[in-house]
């Protein structure tokens, strides 16, 4: 634990002892303090007392669990000015300090209100919240004035002394002013509690549990505070009442705590939203989970449709007027890439708006949802682009090779081999013109030439082997067994011809693998296997040699492997030291 | 064959310059160059057509640039044509010799520079349109040297060897012993040696000899 977070613990421990000290201190002091005759009932004096205790326990949890500091602090607020009547018993005496304590005898319920207000954030957010704020800290004020410069004996909650502070004697001031501020906390009650109770009615299923217990209590809360205003302008008393009244009371700490734990509870789900979409969840199944996360069925994803330019849900259906208006009973969160691009358009329940943080750990799962997924695809695409870019250059490659394995058939060897003809036909017209010396060089230089043709023919087969375009594997594979120094046991089961591609780098492959046999294997015996196995080509190149090859090992055993790559093939290699190499390769069929 | 009238061949190549100078060759060499085309196709509709004792062919021809040559001689065999053929071709491979020599008797198999050696070239046509069997010495030499495990031919002396070869070209025992300067009865003794450590039948036949060699050769 941070050393910080330690101190901060204790300083709010030793905040809240001192306050339920002093809120102890009251009630029984001014309990003890009151003749026993006029006391209130056991019953409701300890009710009273336990209402500060309900409140600092709730502050502590609030602390603990709550986004902001201050409904804490309005806790803590509350336990200090939850001053009970009979205090005067005891502060009565001192003429300096009662008119102060009654001035501020009713801010627990400015206090009750605020903290109200600042339900679930922690702040006044709106315009309605910060004007019932002000007109509740205005008259609070004026009452507070009022009452502490024109107190006389005739309010004076007791036989207390004169008061200290008086200026004159303004008696009916004082009893409006007194009066309207009762009347005025009682209305403002009411209208908060019939704010949140329409708004929570309004709201869907889901969201009503988010703020279930708050609106309530407040409404209980307010209607007793009414009641009592109306009680304390007639003068009447009401024993159930009072009591309600701080059954109520009581309840409001509780249920902002509550609330704030469900919100907490919220955010955890966000998490798991954040890991679904790490794990690639579709449209469909992410409109989904958000539904689930946010407990509320209202919830529809609109993403943004950038061929169309507007809003449309996964099955296509763009969004209605009504959906993308806020104003209809429902909040609208627009989701943007970081760019500012459109992403998606929320339409959540109106409740939910006040939990911002929760909607903006919505919105950064979604941001991130659509970001992975367009990463992912732009990747597939990107390695679908490779992928067929590299078959098109190995296609090209096998194509140049045919090509120029034709262009020298056709134009190099011809003309060498027409050029012998004609030399021959020389030569023989020189030795029948005598000219044996002429004929003899002429004889010669169709040697070298032939020479020249032998070598430009290995040269032609190795660039392409004609005998593959003509006759396949069938008759290429032996073949180029054959070349191998190695005896080579050749089995090639390929009924018919494959795809030029395929038959090629087949070819390759073995004449490479082959050549690899002959010149690190120093094997005695060599095995060739071709044949199509389901859709695949299986090829198969064993050796009885001293074995240790592996891709990474040497140039030749690489550039098979990237040869079967190329047509998206596989290749396993097989070759313990000392018990000779087998390569298998496995080419589909189907490109 | 007869000396007062010459063999009249058929030259079939794409290239012009080679149409030509062969026919130059086979005529200096004595034979009547009858007709000269450029594809496969146009031999066999000639060929239906008779007149011809033996045709040259060369194996890469249009369209496909692959295997015309065999496929025209393959129908040229299956018309019931029994005219002496000769591939030609810029390779030694033995998979197009012994596909040529599976048609049957009168065929033979060179490679395209013999057009350089006239009487080879000569003596290949006489020898196909007599019935006889042409295979060149390159295509030979190569499947003598594919090495295979347990080799059959590493059981022959040098000169049985020699004699293997020349059989394998197509040569008679009368043309062996000719070649290499021995007695007709030497080079039946060879002969008969060579057959019994192949495992070979004796064939009456001389096509089949060079048939059964070949196929022995490039099975090993």
């Amino acid at each position: 634990m941070a050393p910080g977070r330690k101190g901060r613990i204790i300083r709010r421990t030793i905040t809240i002892s001192l306050a339920v000290a002093l809120s102890l201190a009251m009630e029984i002091g001014g309990y003890l303090a009151t003749p026993a005759a006029e006391r209130a009932e056991v019953s409701y004096s300890t009710l009273h007392a336990i209402v500060p205790l309900v409140f600092a326990a709730c502050a502590g949890v609030a602390w603990h669990i709550g986004p902001a500091r201050t409904p804490a602090r309005l806790m803590i607020a509350f336990v200090v000015l939850w001053i009970p009547q009979s205090v005067y018993r005891i502060i009565g005496e001192w003429e300096w300090v009662w008119p102060i304590v009654r001035g501020v005898d009713l801010a627990w319920a400015v206090i009750a209100g605020i903290l109200v207000l600042v339900y679930p954030k922690g702040r006044l957010s709106g315009r309605f919240e910060r004007t019932i704020a002000a007109i509740a800290l205005v008259s609070f004020l004026v009452n507070l004035v009022v009452v502490v410069l024109f107190a006389g004996p005739e309010a004076n909650p007791c036989d207390c002394a004169p008061n200290a502070y008086r200026i004159g004697e303004a008696p009916a001031l004082f009893a409006a002013v007194d009066l309207g501020y009762r009347v005025v906390g009682g209305a403002l009650a009411l209208v908060i509690a019939g704010r949140l109770l329409v708004r929570w009615m309004r709201a869907s299923v889901p969201a009503r549990t988010v703020a279930f217990l708050m609106p309530v209590a407040l409404l209980a809360w307010a209607l007793t505070l009414a009641a009592q205003a109306v009680n304390y302008a007639t003068a009447a008393e009401d024993g159930v009442l009072a009591t309600v009244s701080l059954v109520a009371i009581a309840s409001i700490p509780v249920s902002f705590d509550a609330g704030i734990a469900h919100a907490r509870n919220m955010r955890a789900r966000v998490a798991d939203l954040m890991r679904i979409t790490r794990e690639g969840a579709d449209r469909g199944l992410w409109a989904e989970s958000l539904a689930r996360t946010l407990r509320d069925d209202s919830v529809r994803v609109y993403w943004w449709d950038e061929a169309k330019g507007r809003y449309a849900d996964a099955a296509g259906t763009p969004i209605t007027d009504e959906d993308a208006d806020p104003r209809h009973g429902h909040g609208v969160l627009p989701v943007a890439s970081p760019l500012g691009a459109p992403i998606a358009l929320i339409r959540h329940d109106r409740v939910l708006t006040d939990n911002m943080r929760l909607l903006d750990g919505v919105s950064s799962a979604l941001r991130l949802s659509v970001d992975n997924g367009r990463l992912r695809s732009e990747i597939e695409r990107t390695l679908e682009q490779v992928r067929l870019s590299r078959q098109r250059i190995v296609e090209a490659g096998v194509e140049a090779r045919r090509r120029i394995e034709r262009d020298l058939h056709d134009g190099a060897q011809q003309h060498l081999v027409s050029l012998g003809m004609r030399l021959r036909l020389a030569a023989n017209a020189a030795r029948d013109a005598g000219q044996a010396g002429l004929a003899e060089d002429l004889e010669q230089t169709i040697t070298t030439l032939n020479q020249a043709l032998r070598e430009l023919r290995e040269l032609a087969h190795g660039i392409h082997p004609s005998l593959l375009s003509s006759g396949g594997l069938a008759l290429a594979v032996p073949e180029v067994a054959g070349r191998c120094p190695v005896p080579v046991d050749v089995d090639v089961q390929a009924e018919g011809r494959l795809p030029e591609i395929i038959e090629s780098t087949a070819y390759f492959v073995l004449a490479e693998a082959l050549a690899n046999v002959a010149k690190h294997s120093r094997a005695t015996r060599a095995w060739v296997r071709a044949n199509v196995v389901g859709d695949e080509l299986v090829l198969e190149v064993r050796d009885n040699g001293v074995g240790g090859a592996s891709v990474d090992a040497g140039t030749g055993m690489l550039g098979i492997a990237d040869r079967i790559d190329a047509v998206g093939g596989t290749i396993t290699v097989s070759s313990p030291p000392g018990a000779g190499t087998t390569i298998i390769m496995r080419i589909p069929l189907d490109g | 064959m007869n000396d007062a009238s010459p063999l009249r061949v058929a030259i079939a190549d794409d290239a012009l310059l080679l149409r030509e100078g062969i026919a130059k060759v086979l005529e200096s060499g004595g034979l009547d160059v009858v007709a000269s085309v450029g594809t496969g196709d146009e031999l066999v509709r000639l060929v239906r057509d008779g007149g011809i004792d033996a045709a040259v062919l060369d194996i890469r021809m249009p369209p496909t640039h692959r295997d015309e040559g065999i496929v025209a001689l393959e129908q040229i065999r299956a018309s019931g044509s029994e005219i002496g053929v000769l591939l030609l071709s810029m390779y030694a491979t033995p998979e197009y010799a012994l596909r040529v020599m599976q048609t049957g008797s009168g065929t033979g198999y060179l490679l395209k520079e013999r057009v350089s050696e006239p009487e080879t070239l000569v003596r290949a046509i006489e020898t196909v349109a007599g019935g006889g069997s042409v295979v060149d010495p390159e295509v030979v030499e190569q499947l003598v040297k594919r090495s295979r495990a347990d080799d059959p031919i590493s059981r022959l002396t040098e000169r049985e060897r020699s004699v293997l070869e020349l059989m394998a070209q197509g040569y008679s025992n009368g043309g062996i012993a000719q070649t290499l300067f021995l007695g007709l009865k030497t080079v039946e003794t060879h002969v008969r040696s060579i057959l019994q450590k192949l495992d070979l039948e004796e064939s009456p036949e001389h096509h089949r000899r060079v048939l059964a060699v070949l196929t022995l050769l490039g099975e090993r």
